[in-house]
């Protein structure tokens, strides 16, 4: 019987349509995702072959979520069918077992489902062996790598969720469950993802991950490029416990389906019936008059009706359960995402406005999803509940139909974005934030978020009515949005092509909206009148009666054609074309426009035809004095001044190559020598100019360039491609505005596979420690060592205005202030121009000036800010050497850019990190506002005192040691506990980072501007050099290199100088360490195997451990080959504090030779946990095994 | 004021010719549309209720052009349509005064009055706050004659009304339309015979998308009477006669088969002279000129 009905599924499925289109679906998004970059998914990266083991399975899985959708379909109808084709009566009246029944339906149906899901493997399978992929991106052919993820994570996925729609389908009988549920499981599965984010809980996620995404990634997320080549998924771990735990719950399922399934077929339902109420008086109907109502037309009469149909269809969609579910989902989403807001190593933010528009953005989503399918739903409405034709007979006009769908989901969306607000606000009340912005989250959600509402909507009812077929429709819309990015790679970025384009960008406390409103409201109309036009089509198409032909509709559209609809259609028309033209006429004309392709291959010929002239020797700058005038409201600035030129090198210079930055807004507009000189080539594509001086610049001599830039914004650019820097309100820029000495390095293709594409040559990233050329220049460039600094710089009277160097006037002059700041010190080549409305909050530190220039609201981490300066330079001058400056000053700039940026005296500080930072609890969260302003003044000693050779490994002696130098005010400042939760976060970046390598792995000596290494290997690394050989020894050794390298011209040290320093401080049992953590790539494979205690007497406990110890040698790729050992390594037992938490009462430094140990130690107090280097120091990329409970003798 | 359809002609997009030169003229009163199932009566009904375009001819109702001034005419059609929905989630009074708004009826007081009056009229008054989707089929039915006759409409098109109606209800249904019928065109298509035979003043038979009869019933029945000839034959002999007679209609009585001959004369022995029914001429014009088809 069960291989009847088995049997039986597999035919009439056979027969399906459907199944073969969703396997054609799902085939062609994998094909499409390796072949071609239409469909993202996932992918390789750097070094990673794009069909390394990894990578496929990484698709596989996530492809295998989606598959969701597809079992919900598949699954959902076995039984449900029969109900919803009536034969449930015929068929449950036949001698059949339930169990046969059921279990028929289910493998019948699985079997197929598994058969659509094969899609998966075989796309891409056949997208590797595609003749237009690369071979050398690609490894060998290999089975094994389709399948083995396909068993391990496909198959148990869709036992466990092809049961549960199963069961659902078979036991709620309602359609509606089947469309909803996989979409539902999705929405939910997003929504627990984003509750199990925190680092803490990482295997706990894995476990209760249904598809075992999470468990896969944890499995694989420290893996190196190396081993995401070589290795294959394999089933252990947290990925069997995962598939284990997920199986075995289908298998639950079905018990619990086949117990709760019944054989009859009318059900008692849950809820209890009203009874119905027999009305006792008496009807006649034959008596009943019908009265005369008078009938009326005309624009009230329309109008009522257009307002009756509104409401109607509002109504009707918020009846919908699976709009409810929708809602509610999208909700608990953005709540979820509430409670980790804008963290920064486990540290929240204060839940500004403007951030809690980022999170509400979250809902962006299931908006789409409910524009998209609502306004299918309501074109389809009459004709779903074939009420069609009775309303079509109805006498009103024929916009009134579409019109009142379009203006029922308006008036929902507006009911929804209400509701947003009211969440945001809760929220923000929730956090104890009561400065509620409303006008700007009506601002935002009701002019942005409701036009992108608006396009999509009535774009996908253009699509249902034209396509006329509901879920064809939803087909056509996808494929829309699909072809819309498929444009863009053919090279149509443009956004005149982008659908829906334009966007309010960023929203800046400082800067507001900024200047982004003007292209914003353009493109809105641009788009508004499209989609009107569109919409105007529709009305005309549209079907009212039984005509579905399109000539049909179009013989009847014919007579629709009111002189007002014809009017709506032209008028929309003439506003698209003519916005079109103006926003191109801006963008284009105005502005320059190239896209990528274009971008690149300026790139390419720049390389080309200059490249010869990288090495040319130039003079360099050593004085510079400008006036910088901003204006702010128009958003420009020129700069006039001069540079002195001296020729520093031993030979004359007759060429003086001049770079100028290329942005369509500058101009510049005289360049010109004290000296007579001729222009002997000018390449106007680049802006780069060679001049010959008719005499030549002797060794030693100097000469003077005067030239003024003006910076001129003119009309507008779409918002991601529009300048931020200089703006209505918090303008900052640097000196690359300015002409520049020589060939810019910076303007070349970087990534290696781009290059190669265009037929360059691979490229080093950095030039080697010992290269001459590089230890001439600083990290800032080969334009100068250091200068003298003098700038004038006025702006509007609102405003003040900052650059580096102290301020030596200020005065007023025409409506204008204008700031005169000279540095009295040589300083960096290195400068900054700021210019916004400011508060200022001032201190002393000794008798150093500190301020912080902020806006206005945003006083909340001042103190500590103000603190973090003061305790670093405290520090910084006592242990490594006197501060250089008289004044120290932060100025807050909108949060455009996240980062703060440390020049002469000054530091740039963005408003979107530290400024809003909220520590909840001082013991628990790390105070970020305290530590980037530790690392940033340390920079003036790293990076400002010290300037390094611009080779490889330079960020070590500016940023690894700037981390180092924040990382010891911090552990003065803090708990160990901090510090502690500081460090993991370091190792999981630097784990993580050093998987998703583009090139190659550098040790930290070696690093090429590689930011996990620089700053989180280089945290732990020091963090770890300073516990071994002592934080004065290290900071002895800074204090020699500050006093040898500070403050000076060419050549500059590199990192083979500072670690002299270094082993000049470390005793020789230790040398070792320097090789390890500075010139090698080294891991640990650190574990507690066993711990047992032993009671010795009163208060004396003798810990047994054994504890594995493996030191690993990685290469470039993250191959690790075993070394022998002969380290020193903490052994640590954990005891219960007074507060009953864990603490250290035994840690101490044990000499390893070999992988297994046993060690005994005494301590005297009862122990608990116990194990090898239990705080982390070294890199280790299984640190949570390093300890473990301890356990009385003999009973474990 | 008077319906004239001349000519009229529509090919559907799959090949099927649905109307054949359709030409008639309906005057006030009751028009019942006779033919059998996919004879083209509803194509028909969807092209007079401006839900469909004909490929050819004309159709007039009065001074109006029912194929171009579609507006117009919905303002004074009722029309229920041979199938139809609901939405479910909505009862019988919020549903009708919706439809009422649609037609135009602005005055709050006033709809109010004429919903409760139909409500009232098709009997579904106990039921009216019921949600619609727990209607049963005749309910259903009923309340789609309620909605067809909202704001007192001048052309009444009502596709195969009486199908899933109780006996008691169908006569309530067609003594609503015969009273409404006086003043009005109501054409009402069916494949019961009786319907029209009750009711309508004139009739036509249309089969093939082709009109094979006009005119009264009265007429239809004069032209047939006198020439409708019975006989009770046996099983085994069906063949036989289907072969050599030219059969309209066969049906079993007792267990035997009754076949049915139009003739002037007795056409062989054993055949009787009976009385001319509708049904007769019904089956007549139906079977009368084409290749018998068996019934039964």
């Amino acid at each position: 019987m069960f291989k009847d009905i088995f049997l039986f599924e597999l035919n009439y499925r056979k027969a399906r349509a459907a199944n073969y289109i969703y396997f054609l679906i799902m085939f062609l998004l994998c094909f499409l995702a390796v072949t071609t970059d239409v469909v993202q998914i996932g992918g390789a990266v750097g070094q990673v072959k794009e069909n390394a083991p990894v990578v496929i399975a990484q698709m596989i899985v996530i492809m295998g979520v989606f598959m969701s959708l597809i079992a919900s379909a598949i699954m959902g109808v076995a039984v449900l069918r029969d109900f919803e084709h009536n034969t449930e009566a015929i068929l449950f009246s036949t001698p059949i077992k339930k169990v046969s029944y059921l279990m028929g339906r289910y493998w019948g149906s699985f079997v197929v489902l598994l058969l659509v899901a094969t899609s998966l493997p075989i796309a891409f399978m056949l997208g590797d062996l595609w003749p237009t992929r690369e071979a050398d991106r690609l490894l060998p052919f290999n089975m094994v790598t389709y399948w083995q993820p396909f068993f391990v994570f496909v198959v148990p996925n869709l036992f466990f969720t092809g049961a549960l729609f199963f069961a659902s389908g078979a036991l709620s009988r309602k359609s509606i469950v089947i469309y909803t549920q996989g979409i539902l499981l999705l929405v939910l599965y997003l929504a627990s993802q984003s509750m199990l984010r925190d680092i803490e809980q990482k295997e706990i996620a894995a476990l209760l991950d249904p598809f075992g995404v999470r468990a896969f990634s944890l499995y694989t997320q420290y893996w190196t490029p190396g081993e995401r080549n070589a290795l294959q998924i394999p089933m252990e771990g947290y990925i069997l416990y995962n598939r284990l735990i997920w199986v075995s719950v289908g298998v639950v399922v079905l018990v619990i389906t086949h117990f709760s399934f019944s054989f009859n077929v009318v059900r008692s339902s849950i809820f209890r019936s009203r009874p119905i109420k027999e009305e006792r008086n008496q009807i006649k109907p034959e008596e009943t008059k019908i009265p005369v109502a008078r009938q009326f037309t005309g624009l009230t009469t329309h109008i009522g009706q257009l307002a009756k149909l509104t409401f109607f269809y509002f109504q009707m969609v918020f009846k919908e359960i699976p709009f409810i579910a929708i809602v509610i989902s999208g909700m608990l989403l953005m709540f979820l995402n509430a409670i980790n807001l804008n963290e920064l190593y486990g540290t929240s933010s204060y839940p500004t406005t403007y951030s809690i528009l980022g999170l509400l953005s979250g809902f962006n989503l299931f908006f789409v999803i409910i524009a998209v399918l609502y306004s299918g739903e309501l074109v389809w409405k009459e004709r779903a509940v074939n009420l069609n034709l009775i309303i079509d007979a109805m006498p009103m006009p024929d916009f009134i139909s579409l019109t009142s769908k379009f203006l029922g989901l308006l008036l929902v969306y507006l009911v929804l974005l209400f509701g947003l607000i009211v969440c945001g606000v809760l929220i923000q009340a929730s956090y104890g934030y009561y400065k509620f912005e409303l006008g700007v989250y009506f601002a935002s959600l009701y002019s942005e978020t409701l036009l992108f509402l608006v396009l999509y909507t009535l774009l996908s009812m253009f699509i249902q009515v034209m396509v006329n077929n509901k879920f064809l429709g939803f087909a056509v819309a996808i494929a829309f949005f699909i072809l819309v990015g498929f444009l863009g790679q053919m090279g149509l970025e443009h956004p005149l092509f982008q659908f829906g384009s334009g966007s309010l960008g960023t929203y800046s406390d400082m800067n507001v909206y900024g200047h982004f409103v003007t292209p914003f409201t353009w493109f809105q109309i641009y788009w508004f009148a499209f989609v009107v036009f569109l919409f105007a089509l529709a009305v005309i198409f549209s079907v009212r009666g039984s005509e579905a032909v399109m000539r049909m509709r179009w013989k009847s559209g014919k007579l629709r054609l009111s002189r007002q609809l014809v009017l709506l259609i032209a008028s929309a028309v003439v506003i698209f074309i003519s916005s079109g033209f103006y926003i191109f006429y801006n963008t284009n004309i105005l502005n320059e426009y190239s896209n990528s392709d274009q971008g690149e291959a300026r790139q390419v010929e720049y390389e080309k035809t200059l490249k010869k002239y990288e090495f040319r020797a130039q003079p360099r700058i050593v004085k510079i004095d400008l006036a910088v005038d901003l204006f702010p409201r128009k958003r420009d600035f020129t700069a006039e001044g001069y540079f002195i030129l001296k020729n520093k090198t031993n030979e004359p210079i007759q060429d003086i190559h001049i770079q100028e930055n290329p942005a369509s807004e500058v101009k510049t507009e005289y360049l010109r020598f004290d000296r007579k000189n001729g222009v002997t080539e000018k390449f106007d594509k680049f802006r780069y100019t060679i001049y010959t001086l008719e005499e030549p610049l002797r060794p030693g001599d100097s000469l003077r360039m005067d030239f003024k830039t003006v910076f001129q914004t003119n009309g507008f650019v779409e918002t991601g491609r529009s300048n931020t820097q200089v703006i209505f309100n918090g303008t900052f820029f640097n000196n690359g505005y300015f002409p520049s000495l020589g060939y810019d390095r910076g303007f070349e293709i970087s990534d290696d596979n781009d290059r190669k594409e265009k037929g360059l040559p691979e490229r080093e990233r950095m030039m080697e420690r010992n290269d001459p050329r590089g230890r001439a220049m600083s990290l800032f460039g080969d334009d100068a060592d250091h200068i003298d600094f003098t700038m004038r710089i006025s702006t509007d009277k609102d405003q003040t205005a900052i650059a580096p160097g102290y301020l030596v006037r200020q005065w007023e002059d025409n409506g204008r202030l204008y700031f005169e700041y000279d540095m009295d010190a040589p300083m960096c080549n290195f400068f900054s121009m700021i210019s916004a409305r400011y508060e200022i909050k001032r201190d002393k530190w000794r008798d150093v000036t500190l301020e912080i220039y902020y806006h206005k609201g945003h006083e909340y981490n001042l103190t500590k800010m103000m603190e973090g300066m003061k305790d670093a330079l405290d520090y910084y001058a006592k242990n490594f050497s006197p501060f250089q400056f008289r004044q120290m000053r932060i100025m807050e700039f909108p949060r455009y850019a996240t980062f703060a940026q440390s020049f002469a005296n000054t530091v740039p500080f963005s408003e979107g990190i530290g400024f809003i930072q909220k520590v909840d609890d001082p013991d628990k969260d790390l105070d970020m506002a305290y530590y980037v302003t530790a690392h940033e003044v340390a920079h003036q000693w790293w990076g400002h005192q010290v300037m390094e050779a611009g080779v490889k490994g330079n960020a070590m002696l500016s940023e690894t040691m700037s981390q180092y130098s924040a990382l010891m005010v911090m552990k003065n400042k803090f708990s160990e506990e901090i510090i502690e939760k500081y460090l993991k976060y370091e190792l999981d970046r630097y784990l993580s980072g050093r998987a998703f390598e583009q090139k190659k792995e550098q040790p930290l000596a070696l690093v090429e501007s590689q930011g996990y290494i620089h700053y989180n290997k280089g945290s732990l690394v020091m963090y770890a050099l300073q516990d071994y050989i002592g934080e004065d020894s290290v900071n002895i050794a800074l204090k020699r290199f500050v006093r040898d390298w500070g403050f000076k011209d060419a050549p500059y040290p590199t990192s083979d100088d500072l670690l002299k320093y270094f082993r000049a401080v470390t005793p020789d049992s230790l040398q070792y360490l320097i090789g390890d953590m500075f010139e090698t790539i080294t891991l640990f494979e650190n574990k507690a195997e066993s711990a047992e205690y032993r009671e010795t007497g009163n208060n004396a406990f003798e810990v047994t451990l054994k504890l594995a110890t493996e030191k690993l040698r990685a290469d470039s790729t993250g191959i690790e080959t075993p070394i022998a050992i002969n380290d020193w390594i903490d052994v640590g037992v954990y005891g219960k504090s007074k507060a009953g938490k864990d603490s250290l009462i035994y840690l101490k430094k044990h000499k390893f030779t070999q992988k297994e140990n046993e060690i005994k130690v005494m301590v005297n107090a009862k122990p608990r946990k116990a194990g090898i280097d239990p705080l982390h120091k070294l890199i280790d990329r299984h640190s949570d095994d390093n300890t473990k409970g301890v356990v009385k003798k003999g009973e474990g | 004021m008077q319906l004239v359809i001349q000519n009229l002609n529509k090919t559907y997009a799959n090949g099927v010719q649905a109307l054949k030169d359709v030409s008639l003229t309906i005057r006030q009163g009751m028009f019942g549309l006779l033919g059998p199932n996919g004879a083209g009566k509803s194509s028909l009904m969807r092209t007079i209720a401006t839900l469909q375009e004909a490929d050819s001819g004309s159709i007039t109702l009065g001074d109006l052009n029912v194929l171009t001034q579609k507006d117009e005419v919905r303002k004074i059609l009722g029309y229920l349509p041979q199938e139809f929905g609901v939405y479910p989630r909505v009862d019988a009074v919020t549903l009708l005064d919706h439809l009422a708004v649609l037609k135009g009826i602005r005055q709050k007081g006033e709809r109010t009055d004429l919903v409760n009056a139909l409500l009232h009229k098709t009997n579904l008054w106990n039921a009216r706050t019921k949600n619609l989707g727990g209607y049963s089929g005749g309910m259903k039915q009923r309340f789609g004659i309620a909605q067809a006759l909202i704001a007192n409409p001048k052309l009444i098109i009502v596709d195969e009304p009486t199908a899933g109606l109780d006996p008691a209800e169908r006569n309530r249904f067609l003594n609503l339309l015969s009273e409404i019928g006086e003043n009005t065109i109501v054409i009402l298509s069916t494949h019961i015979v009786e319907d029209v035979k009750e009711l309508c003043t004139d009739m036509a038979i249309i089969n093939k998308g082709q009109v094979l009869y006009k005119g009264s019933p009265a007429d239809a029945l004069a032209e047939v009477s006198g020439k409708v000839w019975k006989k009770a034959i046996a099983k085994a002999e069906l063949e036989a006669y289907r072969k050599s007679h030219h059969i309209i209609s066969e049906r079993l009585i007792a267990g035997r088969p009754v076949i049915t001959v139009l003739s002037e004369h007795s056409p062989e022995d054993g055949f009787e002279r009976a009385t001319a029914d509708l049904e007769d001429v019904y089956f007549a014009n139906i079977f009368g000129h084409a290749k018998p088809e068996p019934v039964a």
